[in-house]
């Protein structure tokens, strides 16, 4: 099982990450990508048990018993989720000081870069993000705490 | 000559910075924060009086979607009202810094006590309906933080709660009736002016019409009248005036005599253009006088001397109230120029009565005798103050009743009104005898023997009994030149008050008629009576305990009561803290709705289905509902929990199959994800359980209907969808790329068109993690674990 995981958690990881990237051209997206590194979250967390965070990746100590909310990672989390809704809100917000409507997006489509040759930037992607840390961090905070009961 | 809006707007908006900048000041003053309070009323004053003489609306754009604008109108009784204000909070800020010399949280006092002048100034000059509403119930809220002043003191918060309900409830009753006027005004002056009070006082006639014409007349003066008599202490809702005086005294000069309760009797002047009629007439005329003599009998039934102020203080209201319901202009001037004496006696009197607690350490009317000797100036304020208020000539309170007596006389001569043309000027008289006793008995405080009990009584402060001797003095002036108040302000408030103008004359009568006859009898019985003051008393005390239901404390007490236990024992049914329940009911009412939501507008059933499918689709669609049998008779929850996510893969093998790559993966993944929750918090729950019959049955008839509501749905909709693709669908799909620059149209739709939507969403899955962790993490015992993970799996399915 826990070697199933060291092979799998990257690939997921990857994959999620690949979704995220192409979900502006191909299927995928921000929502599809949190809820898919969650999930290599939680194969860690059913692997691994939900100290390994802190304890073998963070290198921290952890005492047995505490709380889980004053976690630090699930504190992190929360954090994550505070900040997904800070920037897909300000993402929103950058429209309107240029003169658009709330939440108005565009995109630059940049020429001439190494490996890919044709690149576009879609200004989406910020708030797209915005979607992904959301539904990471606010899953994987609903994830630990239930976990933990 | 128009008004300024600046200054205006500044003497509104001074007070309420002044407030907000009030922690920082005290901590930099301490106790002299009161002398700044001073100094923002006099200011507000001074801003004010510059607008002396000037009439019109001025506005500030406020939202302008809706027509609402931040309205000032100034004329003169706005102005009167307002300069009343601001001139007696000059008086009581500088009173306070020396009575509350040495308690505990001065700041917040100060600062509401600030807010407060705002908000009165507020109602005083906003013109427009939804402005006046908002500093109406502003003023409301101070007066409950000042009422609870003694936050430890169970009898403070029990009356500022007791005025919060009602002057709140009353602000309620208002809302509705400027509602159904402004309905009215929007076919009268336009809708463009349908909430701009200014605009409908230019054509009182034109809105009473459309009142009518719509048969909104009464209603909405009734719910007007309502939010009036609640905020002026009119019977039957006078009752949380004396429960008030918990209040520091200043805050009862203040508040609950000299303005905040004189709201309803100004807006019932403002309003009076408008609504003069027959109706108004028997409303006002017959809630004022029963309010005046109710309350002056309670007065007379007072033990404590704040109280005795109170009872007197809701009688002189009703005095206002019944002036104004008088529609002869008579009526007009009788609550614009008692308005105005008695915020002057009546502020006077409630600081000579703090005075008099503060000095001798008692409020008790039985205990305080004699105290000319030690108080003698207050005692002199006390006398003109005092007699003022008793009506005896020639003192300023004498001219305003004797404009009610002929206001009253002449009540029948312009509307029919049957018998009580004859019983309004008795009971004007009866209650009026009330009036005289009281007065006296206040003033018997200062007169007759020092009882031996009463200790040490100090010497009062001078900044104590500087401000009762200003409103004595500006009382006497009115008593010596009633035509220089006339002349210097009334007349403009009356104009603005009355129907018809009139120019107005007071003076000393000089001949017989049948208003100073009733004067006379008034004073002559009062004088007759007062030696037979201590029967009386103790007669009301002995009616008022032997039936309690008499009392409106009585029917507070017992409405709350009710409301209270009523409202637990619905939320013990309704929020029993069992997840099923809450369940059965969200489901069953959400399925119903839907459900006669399309049966209400005749939505066709199709009824003609087509069955067709690839084998492919029809493969997995059976394998789902084989799972979904299987859920019901899964032996363990870990079998039905792997059943149910057969189902649920299935559909994600049909959203492949129907060519959505998207929802496809989302659903695979989510899947997954509850799947583990659901495996997570399995073994919290009881392995097995017993489940009666009757539940079943109801788990049973909620699943059908729930699984018919989605059928229905289903069914319906795609049904109702045009053939082909749609205006929208095609947008999307022309715009997707040029406008997005993305080839995945879901993904643009989400982030781009309808980013708004998925911010929402964005939303929910933050307010469910944050519910999660309230739940989880603050519970006080752990033992509801399955139901609230359980909750957590459900908020979790909605995101999606």
């Amino acid at each position: 099982m826990r070697t199933t995981t060291r092979v799998v958690v990257p690939i997921i990881l990857v994959v999620a990450v690949s979704l995220f990237v192409e979900g502006h051209n191909l299927p995928g997206g921000g929502f599809i990508a949190g809820v898919l590194t969650t999930t290599a979250f939680v194969v860690v967390y059913v692997a691994f048990g939900l100290d390994f965070l802190e304890r073998g990746v963070l290198g921290r100590e952890v005492e047995p018993g505490k709380t889980p909310s004053r976690d630090r990672v699930v504190a992190a989390y929360r954090r994550l989720f505070a900040v997904g809704l800070a920037l897909a809100v300000g993402s929103g917000l950058v429209p309107l000081v240029l003169g658009y409507p709330f939440l108005s997006q565009s995109y630059v489509v940049l020429e001439g870069i190494p490996i890919y040759h044709h690149l576009e930037v879609a200004s989406a992607l910020a708030f797209d993000f915005g979607v992904y840390c959301v539904v990471v961090g606010g899953l994987l905070t609903i994830l630990s705490v239930v976990g933990a009961e | 000559m128009s008004p300024e809006l600046s200054i205006v707007l500044l003497a509104v908006v001074l007070p309420f910075a002044a407030a907000g900048a009030t922690p920082l000041l005290f901590r930099a003053l301490g106790e002299r924060t009161g002398y700044v309070g001073a100094a923002v009323a006099a200011a507000c004053f001074g801003l004010l009086a510059t607008q002396y003489g000037s009439e019109g609306a001025v506005e500030l754009s406020w939202i302008p979607s809706l027509e609402v604008a931040l309205r000032f109108y100034v004329d003169g009784w706005a102005l009167l009202f307002a300069l009343l204000a601001s001139g007696i909070g000059t008086l009581i800020f500088a009173y306070s810094a020396a009575y509350m010399h040495g308690e505990s949280s001065l700041s917040r006092y100060y600062a509401a006590l600030l807010a407060f002048m705002g908000s009165i100034l507020g109602v005083a000059l906003a013109a427009d309906l939804i402005a006046i509403f908002l500093f109406w119930e502003l003023t409301s809220l101070c007066s409950f933080v000042l009422i609870g002043y003694h936050t430890d003191d169970e009898e403070s918060a029990y009356a500022a709660r007791m005025a919060m309900f009602v002057t709140v409830g009353g602000g309620l009753f208002l809302l509705v009736g400027f509602l159904l006027l402004s309905l009215a005004a929007g076919d009268a002056v336009g809708p463009a002016a349908a909430f701009d009070l200014a605009a409908m006082l230019e054509e009182p006639d034109a809105v009473a019409t459309a009142l009518r014409d719509r048969g909104l007349f009464v209603p909405a003066l009734g719910l007007i009248a309502v939010g009036a008599a609640a905020k002026s202490a009119q019977v039957p809702l006078h009752f949380w005036l004396p429960n008030a005086m918990a209040a520091p005294t200043p805050v009862s000069a203040f508040l609950h005599s000299a303005t905040m309760v004189k709201v309803g009797v100004y807006l019932v002047g403002r309003v009076r253009p408008l609504f003069a009629g027959p109706e108004w007439l028997v409303l006002f005329a017959t809630l004022g006088l029963a309010t005046m003599t109710v309350c002056a009998i309670l007065a007379v039934a007072s033990t404590d001397i704040k109280e005795l102020l109170a009872y007197s203080t809701a009688s002189h209201l009703g005095l206002m109230i019944a002036g104004f319901g008088f529609t002869s202009v008579l009526g007009a001037e009788t609550g614009v120029f008692h308005l105005l004496n008695h915020a002057l006696f009546k502020a006077a009197l409630f600081l000579v009565a703090g005075i008099v607690a503060h000095e001798t350490g008692t409020r008790r009317l039985a205990e305080l005798s004699g105290l000319r000797r030690d108080l003698p100036v207050t005692a002199l304020v006390a006398a003109v103050v005092g007699l003022s208020m008793a009506g005896i000539p020639p003192f300023s309170g004498f001219y305003s009743k004797e404009l009610l007596f002929e206001a009253a006389v002449e009540a029948g001569h312009t509307y029919d009104i049957g018998a009580l043309e004859w019983l309004y000027p008795a009971v004007a008289v009866f209650g009026s005898v009330f009036t005289v006793l009281y007065s006296l008995r206040f003033l018997a405080l200062f007169v007759g023997e020092r009882p031996t009990a009463l200790g040490d009584v100090h010497r009062p402060a001078v900044l104590l009994v500087l401000p009762p001797a200003v409103l004595a003095a500006l009382t006497a002036v009115v008593s010596v030149d009633p035509e220089l108040a006339v002349r210097a302000i009334v007349q403009s408030g009356v104009d603005a008050t009355a129907v018809e103008t009139h120019e107005m004359h007071v003076s000393l009568p000089t001949e017989l008629s049948p208003a100073v006859a009733m004067s006379a009898v008034t004073i002559g019985l009062g004088l007759l009576a007062y030696p037979f003051y201590d029967r009386l008393h103790r007669g009301i005390r002995a009616v008022l305990a032997a039936v309690p239901p008499i009392g409106a404390n009585w029917w507070y007490d017992a409405t709350v009561a009710a409301l209270a236990g009523g409202g637990a024992r619905l939320g013990d049914r309704v929020h029993n803290g069992l997840l099923r329940t809450y369940a059965t009911w969200t489901l069953a009412a959400t399925s119903l709705l839907a459900l006669s939501g399309f049966a209400a507008t005749g939505t066709p059933l199709p009824l003609e289905v087509g069955l067709e499918a690839p084998i492919a689709v029809a493969l997995v669609l059976v394998v789902a509902v084989v799972a979904g049998l299987a859920v019901v008779t899964a032996p363990s929850h870990v079998a039905g929990v792997l059943t149910l996510s057969i189902l649920g893969f299935m559909i994600a093998i049909f959203y492949i199959l129907a060519s959505a790559p998207d929802l496809a993966l989302t659903q695979l993944v989510v899947e997954t994800l509850v799947l583990v929750i659901f495996l997570l918090v399995i073994e919290e729950i009881p392995r097995y359980y017993e489940v009666d019959l009757g539940r079943v049955v109801r788990d049973a008839a909620l699943s059908t209907l729930v699984g018919a509501t989605a059928f229905v749905t289903v069914l319906v909709t795609t049904d109702a969808r045009p053939d082909g693709t749609t205006a929208i669908a095609r947008y999307y799909a022309e715009q997707a790329v040029p406008e997005g620059g993305g080839t995945n149209i879901v993904n643009v739709i989400l982030v781009d068109f309808r980013g708004f939507d998925t911010l929402g969403e964005l939303v929910v899955v933050a307010t469910a993690a944050v519910s999660i962790i309230t739940l989880i993490v603050m519970r006080p015992d752990r033992t509801n674990t399955a139901d609230d993970a359980t909750d957590s799996a459900e908020t979790r399915g909605e995101t999606e």
